[in-house]
């Protein structure tokens, strides 16, 4: 039998006057599941999210967290952890009077010590909200998402104005969640962090669901690339095509088309200056979407 | 609750302006009138002083800092983080309200201790707390209902001067001139059956059943003030 989704959204519409922010957008997410929601901008993704956190009342449609209404707190918010994309903190208390106060409120139980330790603000933890610089101040708020181990943690744009030390110390910390069972929900602008964690991506273009799957079910539609110059004079390799003044081949047999690349390379005795070649990456399939 | 009133009362104590606005002014508004008590019964009564020094700690204390916090606080997202957690809506507000209103209460009587040491004491004390806590509920929802209007707390300095300064001037107008004439009018003025509940109270000499008549206005008002924060409060900034 399959297990409840942690994040049932069906047939979701968001509107604001007469602008339909959301449109009939349906996804499920799966207890201890990494699923990252991605999109342009103005795709409807923080409207989404405002709704599944309870902050904002869909026009239509069901939204359910655990089985519940995201607006019954009592029975949802204990479960949860939500990391807000803006900060949200009174700057008068301390670090760890902040941790201290929304951890109380949030219905878990955890250490403040050890919460501060895994966000990396022990050594801030008596200093106010108001001295935190932006990096610190996002931490702050991943503190308070992860204090006492939700089962679902939803992350919103976690990573802005983190330094690459604070970064790989927060994805550790998502990683030690995921081990002991978290369900995660991730939206970033950095595309390599949903490629190198998520287990489905759902990709929100105008308001809708453009594309849902797994980073090779997301990638595998779009042919792979191979790109290189070549020496003035030098004859024009087979299947190519100009691409701002270098050659680029796409195609969907990487490893047979670059070893006839290579071969005819060899064989002509030319040499292939910047060659580059790889899988689709997932910030290609959020191009193609852009230009649909 | 009770944390999110310990937390805003840790920021109360850091926050000198708000300590200014909130502890500062009304004591010396409200010692001022005591101090002059001579002056401002011969003007009106020593009922009259006990309503100004009630409305002067209530609407300056807590009526223009709480309007000033919540709009702080919606401002910089704190609420929609406290919204975040599995506190409810009516806890969140009370856990903010409390402090200040806590606050003012403290203020209020100890001053109207003072005031009943240095001249007269009230005549009906239960009567007397009866229009506190009314006008204190009111001035709570108003409070709710003028933040809702207010985008920050600088805002807040041009947001609360409609209420304050009209409940100063119904307190003062109802006070020194009495109810013999234009009755009905000042008693259905915001605050003017509160000030004449305080008058009587205070001074005595009018049957208790003539005081009791003013407790309906005074709560119609207090219902009012409720209608209006639920209308009219927003948990998030505008966009």
């Amino acid at each position: 039998m399959p297990a409840t989704p942690v994040i049932e959204v069906e047939r979701l519409n968001v509107t604001y006057g007469d602008f339909a922010a959301v449109r009939d957008l349906s996804f499920h997410v799966q207890p201890g599941e990494f699923y990252a929601l991605l999109g342009t901008n103005g795709a409807g993704k923080t409207s989404t999210l405002e709704v599944i956190e309870g902050h904002r009342r869909a026009a239509s449609g069901a939204v359910r967290i655990f089985g519940e209404s995201p607006r019954d707190r009592r029975a949802v918010r204990p479960r949860t952890g939500i990391m807000l994309q803006e900060s949200g903190f009174s700057p008068d208390l301390t670090v760890r009077e902040s941790v201290g106060l929304i951890g109380a409120l949030s219905g878990r139980r955890d250490d403040v010590d050890r919460v501060l330790g895994i966000a990396g603000l022990t050594r801030k933890a008596s200093t106010r909200v108001s001295q935190l610089s932006g990096g610190e101040k996002r931490r702050l708020d991943f503190a308070t998402a992860v204090y006492g181990g939700p089962e679902l943690v939803i992350l919103d744009e976690p990573t802005t104005g983190l330094d690459i030390q604070s970064r790989d110390a927060l994805w550790a910390a998502v990683d030690s969640l995921r081990d002991e069972g978290s369900t995660i929900v991730l939206t970033t602008h950095y595309l390599e962090e949903a490629q190198q964690r998520a287990d489905r991506i759902g990709l929100m273009h105008e308001g809708t669901l453009h594309r849902e799957g797994t980073v090779a079910e997301l990638t595998q539609s779009l042919p792979s690339l191979i790109r290189f110059a070549l020496p003035p004079g030098a004859p024009e390799p087979p299947i190519v095509g100009a691409l701002n003044g270098a050659f680029h081949i796409e195609t969907f047999s990487l490893q047979h088309d670059l070893h006839r690349l290579l071969g005819w390379a060899h064989d002509t005795g030319v040499e292939l200056r910047d060659l580059q070649a790889g899988p689709t990456r997932l910030d290609d399939v959020f191009r193609a979407m852009s230009r649909d | 609750m009770l944390e999110i009133a310990r937390n805003e009362m840790i920021q109360i104590f850091r926050n000198r302006l708000v300590l200014v606005t909130g502890l500062v002014i009304p004591v010396v508004v409200s010692g001022y009138f005591v101090h002059q008590h001579e002056v401002f019964s011969d003007l009106g009564s020593l009922g009259y002083i006990a309503a100004i020094v009630m409305f002067s700690v209530l609407a300056f204390g807590l009526y223009i800092t709480a309007v000033t916090t919540l709009a702080s606080r919606r401002q910089n997202l704190f609420l929609k983080r406290l919204r975040a957690t599995a506190a409810s809506d009516a806890s969140i507000l009370a856990g903010l309200v409390l402090p200040v209103t806590v606050i003012a209460l403290i203020q209020a009587v100890a001053i109207l201790i003072v005031l009943g040491v240095v001249a007269t004491g009230p005549a009906q004390i239960p009567l007397l707390a009866v229009a506190i806590l009314a006008t204190t509920a009111m001035l709570v929802a108003l409070a709710l209902a003028t933040a809702g209007l207010t985008n920050s707390p600088e805002h807040a300095q041009v947001t609360t001067l409609p209420v304050s300064l009209s409940l100063i001037a119904v307190a003062s107008w109802v006070g020194i001139t009495g109810t013999e004439d234009h009755a009905l009018l000042k008693l259905l003025l915001p605050g003017g059956a509160a000030t004449e509940l305080v008058v009587n109270a205070w001074n005595g000499g009018v049957p208790l059943a003539d005081s009791l008549v003013l407790l309906p206005i005074t709560m119609a008002w207090v219902l009012v003030a409720v209608a209006l924060a639920n209308r009219l409060f927003r948990w998030e900034p505008r966009r």
